[in-house]
């Protein structure tokens, strides 16, 4: 990789060098060539690793490809295999179950947490390092821990056992592995998106609040009237970055359920994942693919719509 | 005076909280932690243990003779750092070109960038796969690495970052005689530490666990990166808890490490990602 961009560089270079011999640029276009060459490795790199892959996989959704024989032509015939198979509806499902099902817990008790941890504290930066501490763990441990902790025998049961509440084999049943996992999501999520919040409180300048308490107004009252509006970017992004980040969940349906049981855990990136190297389908694994974009296309779309007229940019 | 009495216990409350909560966040470090110094019994035990009654420190080397750990974690450590110098470089590179110089394009170059960022390798699998195949390098570190090596998110960063250094450092490099690549070089680069900081420790910790790229880029046994090897050893001897538990405690050492050494780096990238536009 660096390898060829260092080669690519110069060799750019050397065929401008000969241009600015035969007549001397002017200092302007000299620099907008410059400027141009240092953006051009990552352009480039983006183009081969993003534009001509969606590209490709927008072409490939019109094609029968099993990776051996060369591809088919097939029309929209990945289309409607896919939108005519009930696994595909369910993973959607799935997927829309999971990424709600997390993210609108994050949006609220990220909040809270910012919201305790901004407070007096004592010894408040090791409890911020506390609450912050899982954002370094890593994703394959945190599935192991997790199916450890909601083994039968395991944690979760110990603990909800105090309360009364049954042992469950959480992995394993139909109607509790989904909240299983979403509950993962969520712990995982909430120190991230406390982080951000964090820092859109503290960067409201504290005169306002003082402002707000000298007018008389109440803790409540300065939340709802000071706090929140000048937060709204901070909450707008959150929103959709909790959505689009559940959305690319994969790690911990193919560890620690296998998209199981009975599929109630299979997300749409897992039944991508499936279609295509298991069962060797390309053609409709992209197809699968560009309703997973237009999910992706469509957030990011309702994002900038909201920023703008949340008065941001 | 009660309403402010009132307050001063909620308050009071609001603290205990915020303390029994960082139980909560932390359960699964501790029961990782004491798991992993179990013996193959005690793990399964019921009621559970909370502690083993004898630390099994023998468990962490018969865990890692399970597998080719050593292995494992070189492939790990190496991809991370290849795809962090790979983004430290480039990214900084786009950035300060993006924030300091005008040229036909820049915006729409800057917004296509930007745009890749609903282009997740969880959706582009299948044709990221097929151009890696394409440039022959499946089974390869330069398959494992190249398609990771560079990223908007950092070239939104850095460029956010150089955006405000004021321009009068670069023209006065400039009207000395120092090249582009000089400025580049010295006057750039160091005046950026922080945002380099926040993004080397951010794609680290991206990368130091990747699992789905390598798991259909790297099928050889050498190119594997610890995440594969951890799961192929759950899925192989799912009983042996404490051990795989001793793996994991091993595997979360280096981001561990980083994070409470760089926390205020990394808090501040992550930051940075949610503050401006």
């Amino acid at each position: 990789m660096a390898q060829e961009r260092a080669v690519a560089v110069p060799g750019l270079r050397a065929a401008l060098g000969q241009a600015v011999g035969r007549r001397r640029l002017s200092l302007h276009t000299r620099l907008a060539v410059v400027g141009f060459l240092f953006v051009l490795p990552a352009l480039l790199h983006l183009v081969t690793f993003k534009f001509l892959p969606m590209l490709q996989a927008f072409r490939l959704s019109f094609y029968h490809y099993d990776l051996m024989s060369p591809p088919v032509f097939h029309g929209l015939e990945n289309y409607r295999s896919v939108w005519s198979n009930p696994l595909f509806h369910q993973s959607f499902w799935v997927s829309v179950k999971y990424m709600f099902g997390v993210s609108v817990p994050e949006w609220f008790l990220a909040l809270a947490l910012a919201l305790l941890l901004n407070r007096r504290l004592p010894g408040r930066p090791l409890i911020r390092l506390a609450y912050f501490f899982p954002i370094a763990m890593s994703q394959i441990v945190v599935a192991l821990v997790w199916k450890f902790m909601y083994n039968p025998l395991g944690v979760v049961n110990t603990i909800l056992g105090w309360v009364g509440v049954q042992r469950i084999n959480w992995l394993a049943t139909e109607e509790s592995a989904l909240p299983a996992l979403i509950l993962i999501g969520i712990w995982r999520g909430i120190p991230l998106f406390g982080v951000i919040y964090l820092a859109g409180l503290q960067s409201i300048p504290r005169e306002y609040h003082e402002a707000a308490t000298v007018d008389g107004a109440g803790p409540g009252q300065t939340f709802l009237h000071v706090t929140l509006p000048l937060l709204l970017p901070t909450i707008l992004f959150v929103m959709v970055m909790s959505l689009l980040s559940a959305m690319k969940v994969f790690l911990n349906p193919l560890v620690m359920t296998e998209g199981g049981p009975n599929g109630s855990t299979r997300v749409l990136p897992y039944f991508i994942y499936e279609t295509a190297f298991a069962y060797h389908r390309m053609g409709e694994a992209a197809a699968a693919s560009m309703v997973l974009f237009a999910f992706a296309f469509a957030l990011t779309l309702i994002q900038l719509r909201l920023l703008r007229r949340g008065g941001v940019e | 005076m009660s309403a402010r009495a009132g307050r001063r216990w909620g308050g009071r409350l609001l603290t205990l909280l915020t303390i029994a909560g960082i139980g909560v966040t932390l359960l699964p470090y501790f029961w990782m932690l004491s798991s992993s110094l179990k013996t193959g019994s005690e793990v399964f035990e019921l009621p559970i243990r909370w502690l083993p009654r004898q630390p099994q420190w023998s468990n962490y080397p018969a865990a890692l003779s399970r597998g080719a750990f050593g292995a494992y974690f070189f492939n790990s450590a190496l991809v991370a750092m290849a795809v962090m110098l790979g983004n430290l470089l480039f990214c900084s590179m786009a950035g300060y070109g993006l924030a300091k110089f005008r040229f036909a394009y820049r915006e729409l170059s800057f917004r296509a960038i930007l745009s890749t960022l609903m282009l997740p390798l969880e959706i582009l699998l299948v044709p990221t796969y097929l151009v890696v195949r394409g440039l022959g390098l499946v089974n390869s570190y330069g398959g494992l690495i190249v398609p990771l090596a560079v990223d908007a998110f950092g070239i939104f960063l850095m460029r956010q970052y150089i955006k405000d250094l004021p321009d009068s450092l670069i023209e006065a490099a400039r009207l000395d005689g120092c090249s582009e690549r000089g400025i580049f070089w010295r006057i750039i680069l160091p005046n950026c530490t922080p945002a380099l900081g926040a993004l080397a420790l951010l794609t680290f910790r991206d990368n130091w666990d990747q699992f789905l790229w390598p798991l259909i880029v790297a099928s050889r046994d050498t190119l594997k990166t610890f995440p594969l090897g951890l799961a192929q050893m759950e899925g192989i001897d799912s009983a042996a808890y404490h051990e795989i538990m001793a793996i994991a405690v091993i595997a979360m050492i280096p981001t561990a490490v980083i994070f409470l050494f760089f926390q205020r780096a990394f808090v501040r990238g992550i930051a940075l990602s949610g503050l401006k536009e």
